[in-house]
Parts: C-alpha cells; sequence; structure tokens
C-alpha cells in the first residue's frame, strides 16, 4: 500500500444514482497504487452503480469524484464487465475481442499501415492462459474461457486500475479457484491496483486490502483486516460467513 | 448466357443501371451488418420508408416552388437526396434518443415510426403539385434510368461510405458491441454513433433513390443474415455480407434483363435464395462449439 502516493481514486460524501435518485449515500473511499479493493454487499444494493461512477458511466448524484491517473486526467481502466453483458450474436474471434483492449488509441496511420497490436494480445492472452483459444468463436466458449478472454481484454488495455465487476459468478468451482489464482499473481506479480465487485465473501477476501461493503443505501468503507475482523465481519456480513 | 454476355459488354445500354444495383448490393450490407447486430432489424425496415418520406417531402416543396438547388432536375434530385438524408438521420437520432430515455417498447416505436412515414410518403405525393407519376416511380426505385452524372455521384459517396466504415471500423464496433469500455478507453460514444448514423442515412437515402425501400430493406438485412453464421470476424461477416449484396444485385438484375421482369423484386428473390442456401449448408455443416 503506498499511501504517501496520491489515490487513483477518490470518492468525497458522494451520493450515487441515476439521474437524482440516489442510491447510495454518504461514500467516502479512496483507491491508491497497489490496493485490491473489494467491493461487496447483497444483490441491487449499489455496487454496480458505484462501479459505473468511477468509470465515468453515469456522474454522481452529489458530492466530489477525484481521478488521478499517470497521465493527465483518469487512470486507464482495464474493465471486465460481467460477461453476460455482451452479446453473443457478434462473430468475433478471441483475438478480435481481446484487441479491442488496444482501442483506446486512433491510430488511424497505423491502422492505414495495416499495423495492429498482435505482439501485446497474445502476451495478455497466453498471460490469462487464453492463447490456445485465439481463433476460436468467442460465442462458442465457456463462462469460465470468456471470463480469461474478458481479462486478457482489459490487460490488453495496459491498465493502472483493474475493475472486474461479478468476475465469478456464475463459474464452476475449479475455473473460480484458477481466476483467483491469476488475479493474485496479478497483484504480486505486477502490484496491479485492482477493484472487484462481488456479492460473496469466499475464497477472495485474502486478496483484499480494503473492503467497501455496500448495503442498505450506504457504503462502509477500510482496510480489510479492519473491515474481516470478527466482530465487525458480523455486524455487516451476517453469521454464516 | 447472350443476355449475360450482353450485361458484361462496355457499351451496355444499362451498365450504369447494372453498375448502380451492384454498388448499392455490395455497400448496404456493409452498414446493415449493424443493424442485425445491434438487434434493430425493423429499422431496416422502418428508416427506408421514412427515407421515402423525405425524398417525397423534398418533391412536394419543389412542387410549391421552393428550390435550395440550381440546375434543373440535378438540382431537383440534390433537394430530394437532402430530404432524404435530413429524414432519414433525423428519424435514427430520435428513435436513439427515445430508447434512451422512454420505458416503452421499442419495436412499438419503430412499427408506429414505419406507419407514419408509409401514410407521410403517400400524403406528400398527393400533395405534389406536379402530378404523381414521376414521384411514384423514384419512390420505387428508378435505377434505369440514372444518368451518368447521378451514377458517377452516387459512385463517390458510397466509396467515401465504404472507406469510413472500413476505417471506422474499430470504433463502429467498439461502441456497439461494448459501450461501457468505449467509455472507459475514453472513446467518444456519441460521436462514433453519430458518424454511424450519418454514414447508415446516407446509404439509405441513395439506396432508396436508386433501388426503392423495398430492396434497400432486404440488402440491409438479409446479406448479414446469411453470412453471419459462417463469419469468423468482422471483417470476414463485413465482406461475405458485402459479397452476397452485390452478387443478388446481378443476379437479380440479370434475371430482370433476360426475362423482362421488375428489378426489385427479382434481386431481393436472389437474396433469399441465397439466404435458402446458406441456412441448408449450415444444417449440414456441423457447428464446431465448445
Amino acid at each position: 500500500m503506498n499511501k504517501e502516493k496520491e489515490p487513483l481514486v477518490r470518492f468525497t460524501g458522494a451520493s450515487l444514482g441515476y439521474g437524482r435518485r440516489a442510491v447510495v449515500t454518504g461514500v467516502d473511499l479512496s483507491v491508491h497504487p497497489g490496493d485490491f479493493l473489494g467491493v461487496l454487499g447483497p444483490n441491487g444494493a449499489g455496487k454496480s452503480t458505484l462501479l459505473k461512477t468511477m468509470l465515468g458511466l453515469i456522474k454522481p448524484v452529489k458530492g466530489r469524484i477525484q481521478l488521478h491517473g499517470s497521465a493527465f486526467g483518469a487512470p486507464r481502466f482495464g474493465y471486465v464487465p460481467q460477461k453476460e453483458k455482451l452479446d453473443v450474436i457478434y462473430p468475433l474471434s478471441v483475438r478480435e475481442v481481446a484487441a479491442m483492449g488496444t482501442y483506446r488509441r486512433f491510430e488511424l496511420l497505423r491502422r492505414l499501415r495495416g499495423k495492429s497490436h498482435d505482439d501485446l494480445v497474445r502476451q495478455c492472452l497466453k498471460e490469462c492462459g487464453a492463447w490456445d483459444l485465439a481463433d476460436r468463436r468467442y460465442s462458442d466458449l465457456s463462462g469460465g474461457q470468456r471470463q480469461r478472454v474478458l481479462i486478457a481484454r482489459a490487460l490488453a488495455a495496459e491498465p493502472e486500475l483493474l475493475v472486474l465487476d461479478e468476475p465469478l459468478a456464475g463459474i464452476d468451482v475449479p475455473t473460480q479457484k484458477a481466476l483467483l489464482k491469476l488475479f493474485k499473481e496479478f497483484k504480486e506479480r505486477r502490484g496491479l491496483t485492482t477493484m472487484m465487485v462481488s456479492h460473496r465473501l469466499q475464497a477472495e477476501r485474502d486478496l483484499f486490502t480494503h473492503i467497501a461493503w455496500v448495503a442498505d443505501g450506504k457504503a462502509d468503507f477500510g482496510p480489510a483486516e479492519k473491515m474481516l475482523a470478527a466482530r465487525h465481519i458480523t455486524e455487516i456480513f451476517g453469521d454464516d460467513q | 448466357m447472350s443476355a449475360l454476355l450482353d450485361m458484361l459488354r462496355p457499351d451496355f445500354l444499362l451498365h450504369h443501371a447494372l453498375y448502380g444495383s451492384v454498388v448499392v448490393g455490395f455497400v448496404c450490407p456493409l452498414v446493415g451488418v449493424y443493424f442485425v447486430l445491434r438487434r434493430l432489424i425493423f429499422w431496416g425496415v422502418a428508416l427506408p420508408q421514412v427515407s421515402a418520406a423525405g425524398i417525397a417531402f423534398a418533391f412536394m416543396l419543389q412542387g410549391f416552388g421552393f428550390a435550395l438547388f440550381a440546375g434543373g432536375e440535378a438540382g431537383e434530385k440534390h433537394l430530394a437526396i437532402l430530404g432524404s438524408v435530413v429524414f432519414t438521420v433525423g428519424a435514427i437520432l430520435a428513435l436513439t434518443w427515445l430508447d434512451q430515455r422512454s420505458q416503452g417498447l421499442s419495436e412499438g416505436r419503430v412499427g408506429t415510426l414505419y406507419a407514419l412515414a408509409s401514410a407521410a410518403a403517400i400524403l406528400f405525393v398527393a400533395w405534389n403539385a406536379r402530378g404523381e407519376t414521376e414521384m411514384l416511380s423514384l419512390l420505387k426505385g428508378e435505377i434505369v434510368t440514372i444518368s451518368e452524372s447521378d451514377f458517377h455521384a452516387m459512385l463517390n459517396i458510397l466509396l467515401a461510405v465504404c472507406a469510413a466504415m472500413f476505417l471506422f471500423q474499430r470504433e463502429f464496433l467498439l461502441v456497439s458491441y461494448d459501450r461501457d469500455m468505449a467509455v472507459t478507453l475514453g472513446r467518444s460514444v456519441l460521436f462514433w454513433d453519430g458518424l454511424l448514423y450519418l454514414l447508415i442515412g446516407v446509404t439509405i437515402s441513395l439506396g432508396v433513390m436508386t433501388v426503392g425501400p423495398l430492396v434497400i430493406f432486404g440488402l440491409l438485412v438479409v446479406p448479414p443474415m446469411i453470412a453471419l453464421p459462417w463469419a469468423r470476424g468482422m471483417k470476414s461477416l463485413s465482406a461475405a455480407a458485402s459479397a452476397a449484396g452485390g452478387l443478388s444485385a446481378f443476379a437479380g438484375f440479370y434475371f430482370s434483363y433476360r426475362f423482362d421482369l421488375p428489378l426489385g423484386p427479382l434481386i431481393i428473390a436472389a437474396l433469399c435464395g441465397l439466404f435458402a442456401l446458406s441456412s441448408l449448408a449450415r444444417l449440414a455443416v456441423p457447428h464446431k462449439g465448445r
């Protein structure tokens, strides 16, 4: 944790929602370089609203959100949406889906010369264990394979902050374990700052450096050890965790 | 066979009509793939009708003495194209805005637009002080009478559309496939959607004036449906759909010339024949799933 550095993201007294209707109020949290933030809470509590606000997809109803990337403006996000959000009617190859991560840049001249970012895409697919799927059609893959491809796509964006929206939902247990191992590698080897939305707290709890618990219209934020302390965990997660 | 050889001769009397049909056949599917992939197939029905209403409106204005462009008949056609583009792009923007803001059924709005555009086109023609016959012929697509200058203008504009679809395919794909990702990558969804809609509007407008709204609907939707089961990427989808559209237009023209039958329905028949062949072949070829 690099608290001396400026946070990549800081929410100060923010109310989040749609239009003028706030779903979550009083959000105060920050994500520093190297952090692994778990955004947890029950379904429909406002976790996705928090994520969408941070990504700039919706505006906050109230309060301040500061984004500091290494370049001017917001950090580079590597966004992994819920895999069900992507329409499988598109006849895209795995390579094409992963290459979308490189579409940040316009590069018209490079495009006219027929050059692409094949090396970067290959490296990201390999890192996620999906290189052998490169020529398959994305829609033909299993849920776990799709998730690996979407993570590779996010890495191809060369992110400062990796944002994972329910990455383990609807995936079998062995694949969940493999993905958690992958996230651990990103954290330990790359020092990649990560934010992960989840509606549960199971195996992934060991990854989190910080936790934001979103429930009942409020967001409770703190270091993982404090949030997971026996008394606090019972308060916010109930007795079954 | 002799009809085919006639058509391929450089001095073929209807060569502009042939080339015009084939070019429209090649280009319409390039924008049509986005209708199919965005699941907006009913837009493909409604928008050519809106485009026809725009043409009828422009001609009605001219009937009342309004002339924006000089040059007689050519000026009239320019105004008709302008009317068509304005109506089509306006309708796309209105549908998009309503889809984002309203709770109701999207298909219901598209159906209402189709009914409104059809009724408006008939009324604009009826109010046209210069008679209905020429106007009705234009609304059906008057490819056979296309002049050399109109053909070259159409060719240049459609080539520009092709170039834009090729150059900006990444952006159009990104905002169509994953809008949230596009925003996180700092791309302007509004701008790229707007440019795509403009290209769609121009293609439909020129196409409707060339081969009529029915054929344009067919060319927007059926070729991507033919290509979709076989495609392994956006480039192969666009190329295969475009080839299917161009081939169907050529085949339709051949049968129209050979048997002296109306061109539009024969292009549609050729498209549907290819679609049937593609579907049968898909059933025969085992699908490589997971």
